[in-house]
């Protein structure tokens, strides 16, 4: 297993450096001129100055080709050294570790809330199948996949501030048990739960019919223990597999949800980057999102034999 | 159904007359029986419908503004009220949901080709051809899609412009001047960059399994082609779950659109598309609703139809329920 893990850690080194080097290539002969940015915030160059700029150039080490330029980013990334900012200067490492903890923690968040919700939503749901409650449930839960999160966002805001008094009104962070992290949090969680439920639904009607639960029925196992024991287990194997997914939802949702409710993390500072067209930050949030995703299918991978002893046997085979 | 005429000859046929029942009739059939896949295919043909014969159907022209009647709500003059420019919003919607259209059918067929094309290949031929056609698609779904053409818009748009602008000032052909050509391409091609990776894998795994089914090893056997074997069984048999796939892509990339509009990299400004509209609604909608809530509503019909009609389709193609 541990052989595994390392293959695999191993096999993503090479296809993200071939997404940084696109990304760097872009940035390179792409639109921003970093110069420009550099040169903005340099105090007393208000003019245009040729010499100046050539001198910031030489400088930044930005008059080297291409290839070498990539080439000492990469060597500085191994040794821990991000860069800095374009447009503040300062250390992207830093403004990296100030801002991923928020988006995290809201990530990680969303995703407890996601099982504890959809799971046995999902489960009443395909219990009940083709009654009033299944359709309920499905139909809110389309509802919810239909309302991309940057409607849903300002929508609920808007809703919250006619209700409450003013002043009151959820924005910005306080930490995971701050009553200002609700709102965000259900917004980010409204796709995921969507996904999970119809997931859920799916692979129990499919266990449905399965002997087993039969044969528990029958010798008079109660319905709740049923559920937990008999139908519950073997159906968290192909929704656990869906995590990579919801990882993706999650880190796109994020992108628009901390844009609406002024959330200092990792999303915030994307859209930032992006108007400011700041590359070094830019750059070290695709290695990092990147990074997110593969340990996330990486975890399934790991977790699925614990989930289904079947393919433990398989991958010991191999 | 009439009734049969009683006095029959008494013959029986020793072959069935009747044409066999084909797997598409079949599922055309479980198709229709399920409300709610309806409900969805229906939604889909009227936008369709409403995409294509969008010019004759609009109220007004889109960009022509009215400054005696801006931000009106709706009313039997604008069934949908009006913009911040006096623009019919439901000439904008009906325009909007051709962009959707043209954004949804363009990707998703590029991204299908792509797929097709490497997934079946990967999975018949083998080898290093399929390592590397799986390496590329980990690599790509690896990367948070939405990032990955933000910045790919964001940083080749400019430089894209340039060119197209430095092109016109050189050979004065019209051609240059039209920049949608650019949204087109960027924004097409960046978004079925991210779009083919599923697709490939989906017929990758199809095909492995096809390939080693008897009749596949009957056809070489009988000493056909590896390219009639691909086109004439191997491609039809991986199709049911290709287009149920197709379905939920096609509403994915509806939604995708709006999202790179309202980061503000999708289809340009004056061109309409829901995702324009609703971040423009987003920043005046408590005072006028329904510059929101309009083009919301149609986006979220438009996903909620697809997903039907792609759930639906899968009960219909696959009745084993198997994946």
């Amino acid at each position: 297993m541990l052989r595994y893990v390392a293959t695999r850690l191993l096999l993503w080194i090479p296809s993200v450096l071939l997404v940084m080097l696109a990304v760097y290539a872009m940035a390179f002969y792409g639109a921003g001129d970093p110069i420009k940015l550099i040169f903005l915030r340099a105090p007393g160059d208000v003019a245009y100055n040729p010499e100046r700029i050539e001198a910031i150039r030489q400088a930044a080490g930005l008059d080297r080709p291409f290839l070498i330029q990539f080439g000492s980013y990469i060597l500085n990334l191994v040794q821990g050294n991000f860069g800095n900012s374009l447009t503040s200067g300062r250390s992207v490492w830093a403004m990296i570790s100030a801002a991923a903890p928020v988006s995290f923690k809201l990530g990680l968040c969303a995703i407890i809330l996601t099982a504890v919700i959809a799971i046995p939503l999902g489960m009443i749901a395909a219990m009940n199948q083709n009654t009033k409650t299944d359709y309920a449930i499905l139909g809110s839960a389309l509802f919810l996949w239909a309302i991309p999160p940057y409607v849903a966002g300002p929508l609920l805001m808007v809703l919250l501030i006619l209700i409450l008094p003013s002043g009151s009104v959820p924005y910005g962070w306080g930490g995971i048990f701050d009553v200002r992290i609700l709102l965000p949090l259900i917004v980010l969680s409204f796709q995921p739960i969507a996904l999970i439920v119809r997931q859920t639904r799916a692979a129990v009607i499919e266990v449905l019919s399965e002997d087993f639960v039969r044969t528990a029925r029958a010798k008079g196992v109660p319905e709740m223990a049923v559920a937990v024991k008999h139908i519950l287990r073997p159906v968290l194997t192909p929704v656990v597999t869906q995590l990579g997914l919801i990882m993706i939802t999650i880190v796109n949702g994020a992108i628009f949800v901390e844009l609406v409710f002024g959330l200092p993390g990792l999303g915030r500072l994307t859209v930032q980057a992006l108007t400011n067209s700041d590359y070094p930050v830019i750059l070290a949030i695709t290695l990092i999102g990147s990074f997110l995703v593969m340990l996330s299918n990486l975890l399934v991978d790991v977790l699925y034999p614990l989930l289904d002893p079947r393919a433990a046997d398989q991958m010991r085979s191999r | 159904m009439s009734m049969q005429p009683s006095v029959q000859p008494m013959t029986v046929p020793l072959v069935d007359d009747e044409p066999p029942v084909s797997l598409w009739r079949d599922a055309w059939h479980r198709l229709l029986r399920n409300r709610l896949a309806v409900a969805g295919l229906v939604i889909v043909v009227l936008l369709a419908f409403v995409a294509v014969f969008g010019p004759w159907l609009t109220p007004y022209d889109f960009l022509s503004q009215d400054l005696n009647a801006r931000n009106q709500l709706p009313s039997l003059a604008h069934l949908f009220g009006t913009d911040d420019l006096g623009r019919d919003v439901l000439s904008r919607v009906i325009y909007g949901t051709r962009t959707a259209f043209v954004v949804a059918v363009v990707v998703t067929a590029v991204a299908v080709v792509i797929g097709v094309t490497l997934g079946a290949m990967a999975g018949f031929f083998g080898g290093w051809f399929d390592r590397i056609v799986m390496w590329l698609t980990d690599m790509t779904m690896s990367v948070p899609n939405l990032l990955l053409v933000v910045v790919i818009n964001a940083s080749l748009k400019g430089p894209a412009m340039a060119w197209m602008e430095a092109r016109y000032l050189e050979t004065l052909n019209p051609f240059y001047r039209e920049t949608v050509w650019v949204d087109f391409l960027l924004v097409f091609g960046s978004m079925a960059l991210i779009s083919w990776p599923p697709y490939a894998r989906l017929v990758r795994a199809q095909v492995l399994s096809i390939r080693g089914r008897p009749y596949v090893t009957a056809a070489r056997a009988l000493g056909l082609t590896n390219r009639l074997i691909l086109t004439r069984y191997v491609v039809p048999n991986a199709l049911g779950p290709l287009i149920v796939s197709v379905s939920a892509g096609l509403g994915t990339a509806m939604v995708l659109e709006s999202a790179f509009s309202f980061l503000g990299v999708g289809v340009n400004p004056p061109t309409p598309s829901w995702g324009n509209m609703i971040s423009d609604g987003l920043r005046v909608w408590q005072h006028y609703p329904h510059l929101l809530a309009a083009p919301a509503a149609v986006l979220g019909l438009a996903t909620a139809a697809f997903s039907f009609l792609g759930d639906g389709l899968n009960d219909a193609l696959n009745p084993k329920g198997s994946k």
